[in-house]
């Protein structure tokens, strides 16, 4: 299946400045509805990658395509098949959310009568529904997050850029924030394509990440494989005899390693699952204080990425 | 199904074609400029001038009438010179429209940072500049060549084709005025919006772009006692070569003679426009590059 986003040593120079130094990744899967979170330090050259893929800057060298087209060629083939949500505020002050809607609708291709229907339908589904005919400079920041997200799926977009979405929302909106673009995921299929800072979101919504630093792709893993090969990976701490242990592992296949004070750390084999584990330990007669699976949080991923630690916990296992 | 019990489902149908996405941005601008009543109460008072001119014609037209007059009917004569005449005065309310309206074409974008939601659809710069410039011209066209084309259509009616043939570059040169005028008003109006949030200020700028250059040419005028200044009066420039293509400028006399050419006033006004173009190029962008 083709990327949704595949970016090919992609250069851009703003003023004197380098900032994407040949950037290469393939982003999502074409019709999956996949979410990709893109991450890294302030500088790294998230914006600058999103903006890029928007047309708004130029590739010194390299190129991007988003569905198949070229992102500086094709400019217009690309944008009629995007959504954007910026990180800034960015509305019209003294139009109604309806009417906001409804040209950005219109400018997006859709006929008139539709993207009056579908200004009403998004408002609705983003809560603003009966906010919908104030003007936006009476928004709170809140409301003006969610009506940017609305103008940025209203015609149906087959990728969805969001960039910070979540940006100054206090945690309940937060929340309902990720909801909405989960559901866009998963129920609209809609590709995402979700730059923000806050790791938490990302790892409740993306299926994959790319960590960008210095202008370069530091890393990129897939978030459900990494859970799947975590859940391999296991903690143990008993009490009792556990000289047995070892030798009672390697029956079902499985190697282990003592730390001392009951503490073990198991690697599971393909096929074998934890209830193996469990009859092992009740043979050897040992009472489990703690059995827990590794955990690499995205922090980890990512701190490991910057170059802050070396290893994250499961690997070190 | 009432819209706030259907959810969001997906637009999956057709989309419009390029031509007529492109006509949606004029139709929301004109919905801008309708909100500025004043602008509307001086295109109204901008179809008096038109009204006089057309019975002036109706009365120029009127053979019993003319035989009543006797020797005053040179005074009636409908030439080069009565088209002239209506440009420059209709010029007059093409600018102080423009500087009613103009303010709120591209400032509120700017104010609330919506550029990057305009080019994040299928809409470029040129696109969008367009489209901004399209109302004030439609409204512009309302208060100059419209009625003048209609003027020119009614003499012709009233004088015979003889006087068409005779006269037809008058009908060329006018429109031809209009239409540099109108672009001319467009983006210095988009460049004033451009640069000046605050309206009064923007209608400021926009009126005074015109009547401060026209001052500061006829000082260059007297200080160096020549005519090479009024190369910096738009207004000038555009007269000049309206004149040209209409035909009238042998007939303005020495003033007309020792002025700049035609030319010199084309490539005046296009160094002019380019100018425009070049600062609208610079402020509307996507996002702001630091260098």
């Amino acid at each position: 299946m083709a990327g949704v986003v595949e970016v090919e040593n992609l250069k851009v120079v703003l003023g004197r400045r380098e900032i994407l130094r040949g950037v290469s990744c393939s982003l999502g899967d074409e019709g999956a509805g996949k979410a990709v979170g893109l991450l890294g330090p302030n500088g790294a050259g998230k914006s600058t990658l999103i903006r890029t893929l928007l047309g708004f800057h130029t590739p010194s060298a390299g190129r991007a395509r988003i569905l198949g087209f070229d992102c500086h060629r094709e400019t217009r083939e690309v944008r009629l098949r995007i959504g954007y949500m910026p990180e800034n505020d960015s509305f019209i002050g003294n139009v109604t959310a309806v009417n906001f809607l409804r040209m950005f609708a219109e400018l997006s291709g859709l006929p008139a009568k539709v993207a009056l229907e579908k200004a009403h339908e998004t408002l609705f589904h983003v809560g603003l529904g009966e906010a919908r005919y104030r003007e936006l400079r009476t928004y709170s920041l809140g409301m003006k997050q969610m009506v940017k997200l609305a103008q940025a799926v209203v015609h149906g977009p087959e990728l969805l850029i969001l960039d910070e979405p979540t940006n100054g929302l206090d945690p309940a909106a937060r929340q309902r924030m990720l909801r909405l673009v989960r559901e866009m995921k998963e129920g609209q299929k809609m590709n995402i394509l979700l730059c923000s800072h806050l790791l938490r979101d990302v790892e409740q919504v993306c299926d994959e990440v790319v960590i960008l630093k210095d202008g370069m792709v530091a890393h990129g893993c897939n978030l459900e494989e990494e859970r799947r090969s975590n859940r391999r990976f296991v903690e143990l701490e008993v009490v009792g005899d556990d000289g047995g242990l070892g030798a009672g592992l390697e029956g079902i296949g499985a190697r282990g390693v003592a730390e001392g004070a009951g503490r073990w750390r198991v690697v599971l084999p393909a096929g074998v699952e934890v209830d193996a584990l469990w009859g092992v330990l009740r043979r050897e007669g040992l009472l489990v204080h703690r059995l827990t699976h590794r955990r690499d949080t995205l922090e980890e991923i990512f701190l490991k990425a910057m170059g802050h630690i070396a290893h994250t916990p499961g690997e070190a296992a | 199904m009432a819209v706030y019990k259907r959810g969001y489902e997906r637009y999956r149908g057709r989309l419009e074609g390029r031509w007529r996405r492109l006509l949606v941005l004029p139709r929301y601008t004109f919905r801008r400029m309708f909100r500025q009543r004043h602008a509307i109460v001086v295109l109204v008072a901008s179809l008096a001038y038109p009204l006089w001119c057309a019975v002036y014609i109706y009365l120029a037209g009127n053979a019993d009438l003319l035989d009543r007059l006797g020797s005053f009917r040179q005074y009636l004569a409908i030439d080069g010179a009565f088209f002239l005449r209506f440009v420059s005065v209709q010029k007059v309310f093409a600018v102080f429209i423009v500087a009613l309206t103009g303010p709120g074409l591209v400032s509120p974008d700017l104010t609330d940072n919506a550029l990057p939601l305009y080019f994040s659809r299928p809409l470029s710069r040129a696109d969008y500049v367009v489209g901004r410039l399209a109302a004030p011209v439609a409204l512009l066209s309302l208060a100059t060549w419209v009625p003048g084309v209609l003027l020119f259509l009614l003499q012709c009616g009233s004088a015979g084709g003889g006087w068409f043939a005779a006269n037809w570059r008058v009908g060329v040169g006018m429109v031809a005025g209009f239409w540099l005028w109108l672009a001319l008003c467009g983006m210095v109006a988009l460049a004033g919006s451009a640069y000046v949030k605050l309206r009064p200020v923007a209608s400021g700028l926009v009126l005074g772009f015109f009547f401060v250059l026209g001052g500061v040419a006829g000082m260059v005028n007297l200080v160096f006692r020549g005519t090479a200044g009024s190369l910096l009066n738009p207004s000038w420039a555009v007269w000049r070569l309206s004149a040209a293509v209409m035909g009238t400028d042998g007939k303005g006399g020495a003033a007309i003679a020792s002025a700049p050419g035609a030319a010199a006033a084309a490539v005046a006004l296009a160094v002019l426009l380019l100018l425009l173009v070049l600062v609208l190029e610079r402020k509307l962008r996507p996002v702001e590059v630091v260098s």
